[in-house]
């Protein structure tokens, strides 16, 4: 007799999301949604039109604008025909390969927005955070401060359209940076390790390799203090003193000219000007800005001007945009104290008996007046409909028991009315 | 809002208290502290915290700025502002083999040198700059058992004085890294309260001896 197989062993445990991965429930998918279309409503209305872009590109393309550790990053895996595809962990890059694309005979500069979730194959530090929400908006073919002034402009405007109370933008110019750092005058091998430095925000590391240099310039005491090149009008004065190349110092007028197009755009309190911003400077060409809010450890939105992306793609064209975390702008939210708790359903709508088409009629009415109602699937005396629109969350109560008056329960309060009233009352009530 | 400094339990304690008092900051001894994990003095709340979470409370915002040995940071890249050299806490991550051992310069080393250690990226950094293959071993403690016993050639570990590698009977071969204390920020902390960071950073600069 043949001995009976084993079962296999059985997991009770229901199959779940990849790690860093994770389920948005209806509370946070809906303020997350809400920030989302609170931010491209706002870019409508300053003329960005949205686009779409696919959430697989290849390798080849995105490497247009990808440093090494980037590249890295990405979720990567072969085609059908053998060619190396990745999931995109960011936009900027796919839509500079539109604009230069299919775009390419649209008139500059274009204006375009776009709402996805990207993904990072990190595994640092935020490697439980895979996936990411984004807005983002690029203004392609301007170049100058009237350019770089009005993104900055509307990405404080996106913050505070998202409902963020408070929040600063700190702006600060990639060329100041590089001017510094020509002006030094290093040799090769300690420029690569001083890039390195600043990209690791290692000023430890920066201290030990300019140590190396004689000189000791004004511009290398600049170097070092980056951290602490911050403020308004007055650092940019400050700073010209103590420069002395031309890259910075065009770096400056260029700042000077957006800190006063930016009080024209009504925007003064919220902005900050940062000499030592420090953004991938590889990238970055001009213009780099960061939005912050109040107690949250990392940057709400970032920015910059990019113009060196779009040749790549074979169109030459100045560029600057930016992208909102909606995840971290929602964090920054709820730990302000959140948004006011909205009702999820003005109405639960239940019958018995011979009420279902007087159910059905009363749901429509609502919903064209713009309420949320919801109407039950099945038979339940006025008792048990109680119980369910506690389990609902409904505002009030409406139960058919067949054609005529219907029950309306809203608050404490329970009556008998006409269908068409108890619409008009919800409707009402809410106004 | 007071601003916060994360300190590291152990070895780093004493001399990160002192730097408080040296910079005028603040003075808190260890007992006072005892075993207190926050304590709020003179407009500063110092987070007292094991060494290796240091950096996770900077760079997650719980703490503006903290003071971390290096050898921590080589282990955790994270996403923070790495100030200033604070000069106490000194060690060296070196490679240590037994007296008895033929390994000496990297010529004597084996193609494929076995090395257990507490800190495997370090480790891991420095044969890919000298290009030698190396197989790490990942322990959490006495590393110092590891070749006596057959796991290992040689060890990476941290040594300030010397002293227990000569107990274990064990020679320095290399050295790896150099660490000491570094005072560490959180990148919003910087731009969000720069004000009250950035004075606090300078104090504590200017005490550094």
């Amino acid at each position: 007799m043949r001995p009976i197989p084993p079962l296999p062993p059985t997991s009770n445990a229901a199959p779940g999301t990849v790690p860093g991965f994770r389920d948005l429930l209806p509370d946070e998918a809906e303020s997350l949604r809400a920030g989302q279309e609170a931010i491209l409503a706002e870019m409508r209305r300053w003329g960005y039109r949205f686009v779409v872009t696919p959430t697989l590109e290849s390798v080849e393309a995105l490497a247009l604008g990808l440093g090494p550790e980037q590249q890295r990053r990405l979720f990567k895996f072969a085609d059908a025909d053998g060619s190396l595809v990745a999931l995109v962990g960011e936009k900027t890059i796919p839509v500079a390969r539109l604009a230069a694309g299919q775009l390419r005979s649209a008139p500059l500069p274009l204006r375009l927005c776009y709402a996805a979730s990207v993904v990072s194959n990190d595994g640092g530090r935020f490697a439980n955070r895979r996936e990411t929400h984004q807005v983002g908006a690029e203004l392609v073919g301007a170049a100058g401060p009237a350019a770089d002034a009005e993104v900055i402009a509307l990405a404080v405007h996106c913050l505070d359209a998202a409902g963020l109370k408070r929040y600063q933008v700190d702006v600060g110019h990639s060329e100041f940076f590089h001017g510094l750092l020509a002006g030094l005058k290093l040799p090769a091998e300690v420029e690569t390790g001083v890039r390195a430095a600043l990209a690791a925000r290692d000023f430890v590391a920066l201290e030990r390799l300019l140590e190396t240099t004689p000189l000791r310039s004004a511009e290398r005491e600049l170097l070092l203090r980056f951290p602490a090149l911050r403020g308004g009008r007055e650092i940019l004065d400050a700073a010209g003193r103590l420069v002395a190349n031309r890259r910075s110092e065009r770096a400056l007028a260029d700042l000077a000219r957006v800190e006063e197009l930016l009080r024209e755009h009504g925007l003064g309190g919220q902005v900050n000007l940062d000499l030592g911003a420090i953004r991938d400077f590889d990238y970055y060409t001009g213009v780099i800005f960061e939005g912050y809010g109040a107690d949250l450890g990392r940057p709400l939105a970032v920015g910059g001007r990019y113009d060196r992306l779009l040749e790549r793609f074979g169109r030459p064209a100045p560029a600057t945009g930016f992208v909102v975390h909606l995840d971290l702008v929602a964090e920054a939210i709820a730990r302000a104290g959140g948004r006011p708790a909205l009702p999820q359903l003005d109405a639960a709508v239940a019958w018995s008996a011979a009420g279902v088409p007087v159910a059905l009629k009363l749901g429509s009415s609502l919903r064209l007046f713009g309420m949320r109602a919801v109407v039950d699937t099945e038979s339940r005396s006025l008792a048990a409909a109680r119980r369910w629109r506690g389990q609902v969350g409904a505002q009030s109560l409406v139960h058919c028991g067949g054609p005529g008056p219907v029950t309306w329960a809203s608050g404490s309060r329970t009556r008998r009315l006409p269908p068409e009233q108890v619409v008009a009352q919800i409707v009402g009530a809410l106004r | 809002m007071k601003v916060s400094l994360a300190i590291p339990t152990g070895v780093l304690l004493e001399g990160s208290l002192s730097l408080l008092e040296r910079a005028g900051v603040a003075r808190v001894t260890a007992a006072q502290l005892g075993r207190r994990l926050f304590l709020e003095r003179d407009g500063l709340r110092l987070v007292l915290v094991r060494p290796a979470d240091v950096a996770a409370y900077v760079d997650h915002g719980a703490a503006d700025l903290g003071v971390v040995g290096k050898d921590q940071l080589w282990e955790n890249r994270g996403d923070h502002y790495e100030l200033v050299d604070l000069g106490f806490g000194a060690c060296r991550l070196i490679l240590a083999v037994p007296e008895a051992s033929p390994i000496a310069g990297p010529e004597t080393w084996p193609p494929l040198l076995r090395v257990a250690t507490k800190y495997p990226i370090a480790t891991a950094e420095f044969f890919r700059r000298t290009g030698h293959a190396v197989d790490i071993v990942r322990l959490h403690g006495a590393v110092e058992l590891a070749p006596q016993v057959g796991l290992a050639d040689a060890i990476a570990d941290l040594t300030a004085t010397g002293a227990t590698l000569r107990e274990n009977h064990l020679r320095v071969v290399a050295e790896v890294g150099h660490s000491t204390a570094r005072l560490i920020a959180n990148q919003a902390s910087l731009k969000t309260r720069s004000g009250e960071v950035q004075a606090l950073v300078t104090k504590l600069r200017s005490a550094v001896s």
